[in-house]
């Protein structure tokens, strides 16, 4: 019986995180993407949580906490300061319309349930049922940063698809060891902190955040 | 021990420089004194390997942090950590802010403040550290940090000057090696998974060495996905098409110090994290799958490339599509069996010797003539005497002329081509490097002759540097002559890891 439930809640918390992704495709104001990661990120540590109940692992508890400072607290707060900054700005005319890319995001996550077969056939886990979601995730997270125009947008996108290889990790393998997933927290911190000075450099030498406008180094 | 002097001096040559504040020149050459204490310990390391015995390896017991037997030094390690170590030291003694009064114009007028140059030292001395730490990681999870900590790393210097085009520039770099570099994580995770279904989980699991031991048992279909990703990934740090589209802008809008490190050191660690994926993968599905990949990169790499010089208008951007052909003959190479890996790793060696002086050499042009065009570089014989004979002459030897070491590898690799049944592939690889010879010939022409643009003040200036760059490119004839007995072992060694 435990190990229903513990399958179950997997996938059902596997397909919230990958419908608080599809939210970037959906919405367009930068506030509704820094929310969504956020409370993406809030459903994933809970979900580290519980695998490391039901999985007998102690380690998940502490990774939970990181990832909870690390995606849920720290993070969005420099995304919130940089979206008052730049906030006025609206994703308002993607390379891909809003339709569009909704229909495209069930055609990755097909994709997704079609590359991760094998995986699924391979695990032995309770949670490979959610496998194929995480992997959905890492695509929708790419399309968002191929298909977006602001700089914001793409730091979103990217951080989504990082969320998506994370909750694939748990999934798969009940976490990585520990060391490794500290040095990813930790450069995951590092590439945003970067990011995030370029988002300022740009604004303040293009007056907007908006990527269509670096275009000078053609051949 | 040695692991400790390989990796600590470039950390401490970042903290000394975080903390001397304003910058002073003596910071910039104990930093450069600093860096050869880590060509040392590689040479050291090196000389181990070539005298044979078990690679050095060195971990902490810490219960079940996953740190046993974190870094190991064998002989493929030992060959790529002598190369970023000498291009390392070259890149610090030929860096700004060295020897001359920081307010005074170093080379012309592209000149940088104490607080860009304190920058400058601390991110290439860090770069340089996450780069020796990759090669010497024996955890694919810790090498996976380590090239993830080089692209922020050098994501600080590329705009060092800060206009539109540096910051369009690093913006792509970051952005793109960064999506590349969590598909490389999501290939590891998957490698990972795999070992996991198979074996349950274990502490060292990420280590190379046990995922190899229990790669023949590992299951094809995973570790197919998982190589895909690895390749991806890791392939956009390198640069291969179609991944490679930040190369020539980050090339083109850097600073040269960074370039030449970027173009030859990093480059090498990145084509060295493949390689070592591809030797687990290759064991667990046998070369085929591996080697059909590398060989599809691999040509569209050196398509695109081939065209893109042609079309060619800034000299830097030129060298950044050479940077990206010999990416694709590498790709070619390493897919061609023992002979081929032989002759890519030869390769690999001399690519980065050639590529980090060509870009010294472009510097000095690019400060005398104040543009990277072209068009507006005429008449560099009577401008830069030595400069412009040193860069016509590496630029010769770089698309595969004798007596360079480039024209030993790249006949090395048709033979191993030719001699695995490869006709068509290599009949195709050779007119692209055609194209790209012509292409090359064709626009060095145009620089060298004539009279100097307008404007132009004939003379060197680069003293005592252009010097140190005129013995380097007798080192790399030498190497190209005759292929030291030493560095033939670790070669041969280095083929025996990857291609049995």
């Amino acid at each position: 019986m435990n190990e229903a439930l513990f399958s179950q809640l997997s996938t059902l918390g596997s397909s919230v995180v990958l419908l608080f992704g599809l939210i970037l495709l959906w919405r367009r104001s930068l506030h509704a993407y820094t929310d969504a990661f956020q409370w993406q990120s809030a459903v994933l540590a809970a979900m580290f949580v519980m695998i490391g109940y039901f999985g007998h692992d102690p380690e998940l508890y502490f990774v939970a906490v990181f990832f909870f400072v690390l995606k849920v607290l720290i993070l969005p707060h420099y995304l919130e300061r940089m979206e008052k900054r730049f906030g006025g700005e609206r994703e308002s005319q993607p390379y891909v319309n809003v339709a569009t890319s909704l229909i495209l995001a069930g055609l990755l996550v097909l994709l997704a349930y079609a590359v991760t077969r094998p995986l699924v056939l391979v695990s032995a886990l309770p949670t490979r049922g959610g496998l194929p979601l995480a992997m959905g995730l890492v695509f929708v997270g790419l399309f968002v940063v191929i298909t977006r125009k602001k700089a914001l947008t793409q730091i979103v996108g990217f951080l989504v698809m990082e969320n998506g290889i994370a909750l694939l990790a748990v999934l798969g393998t009940f976490g990585i060891p520990l060391i490794v997933e500290l040095g990813v927290f930790l450069d995951v911190l590092m590439g945003f902190l970067v990011m995030q000075v370029f988002v300022y450099h740009i604004h303040g030498t293009f007056e907007s955040i908006d990527v269509d406008q670096l275009n000078e180094l053609r051949h | 021990m040695t692991f400790f002097l390989l990796l600590l001096p470039p950390v401490f040559a970042a903290l000394l420089a975080f903390v001397i504040r304003p910058y002073r020149p003596f910071v910039g050459w104990v930093n450069a004194l600093l860096s050869l204490v880590s060509l040392g310990a590689a040479l050291a390391f090196a000389a181990q390997a070539i005298a044979g015995g078990a690679a050095p390896t060195w971990g902490l017991a810490l219960g079940s942090l996953g740190l046993v037997d974190v870094l190991r030094a064998d002989s493929l390690s030992a060959l790529l950590l002598v190369c970023v170590t000498a291009v390392a030291s070259l890149t610090l003694f030929l860096s700004p802010g060295l020897g001359r009064p920081v307010n005074r114009p170093h080379w012309g007028e592209l000149a940088y403040g104490p607080e860009q140059l304190r920058r400058y030292h601390v991110f290439i001395n860090l770069f340089i550290a996450a780069m020796l730490l990759a090669v010497s990681a024996n955890n694919v999870g810790v090498m996976w940090i380590a090239v993830e900590a080089t692209t922020v790393f050098s994501a600080f210097i590329i705009p060092l000057k800060l206009n539109r085009a540096s910051i369009e520039a690093s913006w792509k770099y970051i952005l793109i090696g960064s999506v590349g570099i969590a598909l490389a994580f999501a290939g590891t995770v998957l490698g990972y998974f795999d070992f996991v279904s198979l074996s349950g989980r274990a502490e060292n699991a990420l280590n190379w060495t046990v995922l190899l031991a229990t790669a023949p048992a590992l299951h094809p279909e995973v570790m197919r996905l998982a190589f895909v990703f690895l390749l991806v990934g890791y392939g956009t740090k390198a640069g291969i098409a179609p991944m490679h589209t930040w190369k020539p802008d980050a090339y083109g809008e850097s600073p040269a110090p960074l370039t030449a490190l970027m173009s030859s050191a990093l480059f090498a660690v990145a084509m060295y994290a493949i390689l070592r994926w591809k030797v687990v993968a290759d064991a667990t599905l046998g070369g085929d799958y591996t080697n059909n990949l590398l060989i599809a990169l691999g040509l569209l790499s050196l398509v695109v490339a081939a065209f893109s010089v042609v079309l060619a208008t800034n000299y830097k951007r030129m060298l950044a599509y050479s940077s990206i052909e010999h990416t694709g003959l590498m790709c070619l190479g390493f897919a061609l069996g023992p002979l081929g890996t032989f002759a890519a790793l030869l390769h690999l060696v001399n690519h980065t010797a050639a590529k980090s002086l060509m870009f010294f050499l472009v510097d000095n042009i690019e400060h005398k003539y104040r543009s990277p065009l072209i068009a507006d570089t005429r008449g560099l014989l009577k401008a830069l005497p030595w400069t412009g004979a040193l860069f016509a002459f590496t630029l010769l030897m770089l698309i595969g002329l004798p007596p360079g070491g480039i024209f030993v590898s790249e006949f090395a690799l048709f033979r191993a081509g030719f001699a695995l049944n490869h006709p068509w592939l290599m009949g195709v690889a050779l007119a692209l490097l055609a194209v790209v010879f012509v292409s090359f010939i064709n626009h060095l022409n145009r620089m060298l002759y004539g009279a100097p643009t307008e404007g132009v003040v004939a003379g060197e200036t680069g003293g005592w540097r252009t010097a140190l760059l005129f013995l380097c490119v007798i080192v790399l004839v030498t190497l190209g002559l005759t292929l030291p007995a030493p560095l033939l072992t670790l070669l041969n060694q280095s083929v025996e890891i990857i291609a049995k």
